[in-house]
């Protein structure tokens, strides 16, 4: 008899789980994949991830997907097909009418399979289409002009994708759509990613869209772009979206930063053994998505990060470095007429290089300032003032 | 997933003997849908994990995996129960000798085929290679659809005023199955609607469908159909995409038997009954999804007002507002509407585009009179609330229980109900003597997540369950462990050690 009172109407919650968009960043940079054909050929990681995708779509209905390939001199979407490599498309088939049913998502038709299912199949149509155009529209010479990869362009791309069907959920721009929700040009059974069609399923569950971004990375030595992707990472932290990191090869600095900043999970397969159970790391430790994590123990965590920063002067990644009182930007060696690159704020520097007070004084709090040779072995320059503004 | 479709099927297929789904596992488009459809979330990641593992999945690897707090531990009791009464997850050993989980062989293998595509099962449907002569739109799908599955529902309801009925027919095949699900009972010629007849009517559309659909599966040896072709059939078709026209050519005799009753529910279109080409509608297509069924579930007036009055095409799924001095306020301009809502509402006046009403002790409990039960109008107004009462909850993102409707409305129809019912019954299992008192706890524990406990008596060291057959396997389990466990303590008794006891 005690079925009416406040706790029970809290109850009648439906529990559906929110829609996920998954945006994974697949680095193509054509360099390190060279380096990994013994073990992981850039194919085989293309399958696997291909499964991995079909399996983070058959877990809900209205889960989402994005592939942004992070190539060596620029950032481009491989899925879904973007507007104007549509219209190419389109025109080189000489079939008008692909460009309308491109809306949905899918590129062009890809030929008709039974045994698949079929937003599968257009997914992975245009997927290895769109990989393949990227790899032929390569020339020789920008290969040999940009060794890194874009990776901070890529990653900015999968913001602003993200950001799109994240505004829409937003309650206060949703309210104008509401009352559009029955839209029928949204196709039932596609897994569309058309925002346009965000309306009819972020109305129908009234929960966000919970988001995530997958970064699949070959390269090492990204200090070249560290401030932009530096900020990218911290709008990942400030919306809330975990960047997941799985490290196929080189080194780690700042991925592992950005896993670490914003919850997501950092793992990395330097041997060949590890690279060849890359699916199952996938399914294992990428696939569950916000709600599952709540319930399982993420690996990866209460492992050491390396924090380390690169310098704005040089792109170096120090250890122990100068920072301007003003802005806060890192510089590998003093500067020259102690004025800061990025804000020109002058800076004194009073007893730079002196020998330490031998009489033991109030150690100052705050930013710390050491000498660059000054080596752990050394006392720690407790007498090197921080730089102030002069 | 929790919503009330899927538990209908859930329920149907728990009780499907162990060779049934392994039929059924044998189409990956089935394999699909049950793993997207019927599966909490927490087994849909435990699938995942393990469909590419070599290894079967230790135990207590899974107990590491999941986090040790109440709620994780409850949700994983509850994955692995479903996992295991759908034969998909089966108890085995490892190399090591150790309790693990495996999968079902012929689930993995449907899984990972439906993943990977390849193999020769064409179950994803045969699309045609030819253009149809005359393409079918989707507009027209959705109309088509719509107006099948309205005259079911308006023969329902219709039954309950006999003003109304009448006025629509349905295919005399789809009659006899309503009463076969007795949601009608003919009382001479006059058909009368029944308290299951409401408790459908009441439900949102995705769960009337699979509602109608399992009573046709119940029924389907009776009309000398294979009930597993049918089924893989059904979960076939949520994997089918709108607008596009498929081949008849490779379904077998029950497969082809059902398009025709599937037409007359709106759920395929076919353009005549011996053409080689079927549509599937959007009630087909969603059957395996959350998405609502029909766009426009206001469930316009195209069967029985003039057509051409397009004002009820904008409403959609939510067109009620409920206030707190329990006055309703509903757009919309159906009579199928109107005449559901009238069966708990008094009404008050009719505009072109809105009905208001209020609800009062006499029309709620004439409603519950009928056998309409106080939980079914909240979640038919909570279901069908107008956005903008959802709104006010979105705008309390912080807090997401809150309600929908008025509490103090959603309180007084339950009030109104328990005025005229002080019992209710459950029909259960009385489980006692379970042994000591930490036995006992774990066991109550373990109802209590997997959601069967309704009341334990701890003075009497007995609890009550309405489901026993989890409970059974559960049981048979403890007496097992606890039998090696006392054989091991026997074998070690001289090396000195005691056999540990694995905590379930």
């Amino acid at each position: 008899m005690n079925a009416v009172d406040a706790t029970d109407r809290a109850g009648t919650q439906q529990e559906v789980e929110a829609p996920s968009l998954l945006t994974i960043i697949l680095d193509t940079n054509p360099h390190a994949w060279a380096l990994l054909a013994d073990s992981l050929p850039l194919s085989k990681a293309v399958a696997n991830l291909l499964v991995f995708i079909n399996a983070h779509l058959a877990i809900n209905y209205a889960n989402r997907v994005a592939v942004v390939a992070s190539h060596s001199e620029r950032a481009e979407w491989l899925y879904p097909t973007p507007a104007n490599a549509r219209q190419e498309q389109a025109e080189s088939n000489g079939d008008g009418e692909h460009g309308n049913r491109a809306g949905t998502g899918g590129a062009v038709q890809p030929p008709d399979d039974a045994n698949k299912y079929r937003p599968f199949a257009q997914l992975e149509y245009a997927f290895m289409t769109n990989l393949q155009r990227l790899m032929r529209t390569t020339t020789p010479a920008a290969i040999s002009s940009a060794p890194s990869t874009m990776l901070a362009g890529a990653l900015t791309r999968a913001l602003a994708y993200i950001s799109k069907p994240s505004a829409a959920t937003n309650p206060t721009t949703t309210a104008n759509t509401h009352f559009n929700y029955s839209d029928p040009s949204s196709v039932a059974g596609g897994n569309s990613l058309n925002p346009s069609d965000d309306a009819t399923t972020t109305s129908r569950s009234s929960q966000r869209l919970t988001t995530r971004i997958l970064i699949v990375s070959v390269s090492g030595d990204l200090a070249e772009t560290y401030i932009e992707l530096m900020n990218a990472i911290f709008a990942c932290q400030r919306l809330s979206i975990p960047i997941d990191v799985l490290k196929l090869a080189g080194d780690p600095t700042f991925l592992q930063q950005a896993a670490d900043t914003t919850n997501g999970i950092y793992l990395s397969l330097s041997t060949p053994a590890a690279r060849a159970g890359m699916l199952q790391y996938l399914m294992c430790a990428y696939l569950p998505d916000a709600a599952a994590r709540e319930r399982l123990v993420m690996p990866g965590e209460g492992e050491g990060v390396d924090f380390r920063a690169a310098c704005f002067c040089h792109k170096r990644v120090v250890d122990i470095g100068f920072v301007c009182s003003i802005c806060l930007s890192i510089f590998c060696e003093p500067l020259a007429d102690g004025t800061c690159l990025l804000c020109g704020s002058h800076l004194s520097m009073a007893n730079y290089g002196q020998k330490p007070a031998v009489v033991a004084r109030l150690k100052k709090k705050g930013r710390k300032k050491r000498v660059v040779d000054g080596g752990g072995a050394d006392t720690p320059g407790s007498g090197g003032g921080t730089p102030v503004p002069g | 997933m929790s919503s009330t479709a899927s538990q209908r099927a859930l329920d149907y297929l728990e009780v499907l003997p162990g060779t049934t789904f392994t039929k059924l596992y044998q189409q990956p488009s089935t394999a699909l849908a049950i793993f997207r459809r019927m599966l909490p979330h927490l087994a849909k990641t435990l699938v995942m994990a393990m469909l590419y593992m070599p290894t079967p999945l230790a135990v207590s690897g899974l107990d590491v995996w999941v986090k040790p707090d109440a709620e994780s531990l409850q949700a994983r009791d509850r994955a692995l129960s479903i996992l295991q009464s759908l034969r998909i997850l089966f108890d085995a050993h490892d190399g090591a000798g150790r309790a693990a989980y495996k999968l079902s062989e012929a689930f993995a293998r449907s899984l990972r085929l439906a993943l990977t595509g390849g193999g020769d099962h064409r179950s994803f449907g045969v699309p045609c290679n030819t253009a149809d002569k005359t393409p079918v739109t989707v507009e027209y799908l959705d109309t088509f659809a719509r107006k099948q599955w309205e005259a079911i529902l308006y023969f329902v309801v219709g039954s309950a005023h006999t003003g109304l009925g009448g006025s629509v027919t349905i295919s005399p095949g789809t009659q006899a199955l309503l009463q076969e699900g007795e949601f009608v009972a003919l009382r001479g010629r006059q058909a009368h609607i029944t308290q299951s007849g409401f408790t459908f009517l009441l439900q949102e559309i995705n769960a009337q469908i699979w509602t109608l659909l399992i009573v046709y599966l119940e029924g389907s040896s009776g009309r000398d159909m294979v009930p597993v072709d049918v089924l893989s059939f059904l979960f076939t078709l949520g994997s089918l995409e709108l607008g596009i026209s498929y081949s008849t050519s490779n379904l077998t005799p029950t497969q082809l038997q059902l398009l025709d009753d599937l037409s007359d529910f709106g759920i395929i279109y076919r353009r005549s009954s011996d053409s080689t080409r079927y549509y599937p509608t959007r009630l087909a297509t969603t059957l395996t999804s959350d998405a609502p069924a029909l766009p426009n579930n206001s469930l316009t007036s195209s069967t029985t007002t003039d057509p051409s009055s397009t004002s009820s095409s904008e409403s959609e799924k939510g067109y009620i507002i409920l206030e707190t001095n329990y006055r309703l306020y509903a757009y919309t301009s159906s009579p199928l509407l109107i005449s559901i809502l009238s069966l708990f509402t008094s009404l008050r006046s009719r505009y072109p585009n809105l009905v208001t009403a209020k609800l009062t002790k006499a029309s709620i409990q004439a409603a519950i009179q009928l056998g309409i039960t106080s939980d079914q109008i909240i979640s038919y107004l909570t279901t069908h609330a107008h956005p903008l009462m959802r709104m006010h909850q979105q705008q309390n993102q912080a807090n997401l229980n809150t309600p929908v409707l008025p509490p103090t409305v959603v309180d007084q129809i339950r009030l109104w109900q328990l005025e005229g019912e002080r019992m209710v019954s459950h029909r259960g299992y009385l489980i006692r003597d379970v042994g000591t008192a930490e036995e006992y706890d774990r066991a109550v524990r373990y109802a209590e997540a997997l959601g069967v406990l309704r009341k334990e008596f701890r003075s009497r060291g007995s609890f009550f369950v309405t489901r026993m057959d989890q409970m059974s396997a559960y049981f048979k389990g403890q007496a097992a462990r606890k039998r090696e466990a006392a054989q091991k303590r026997e074998a070690e008794l001289g090396g000195g050690s005691v056999g540990v006891k694995r905590e379930s």
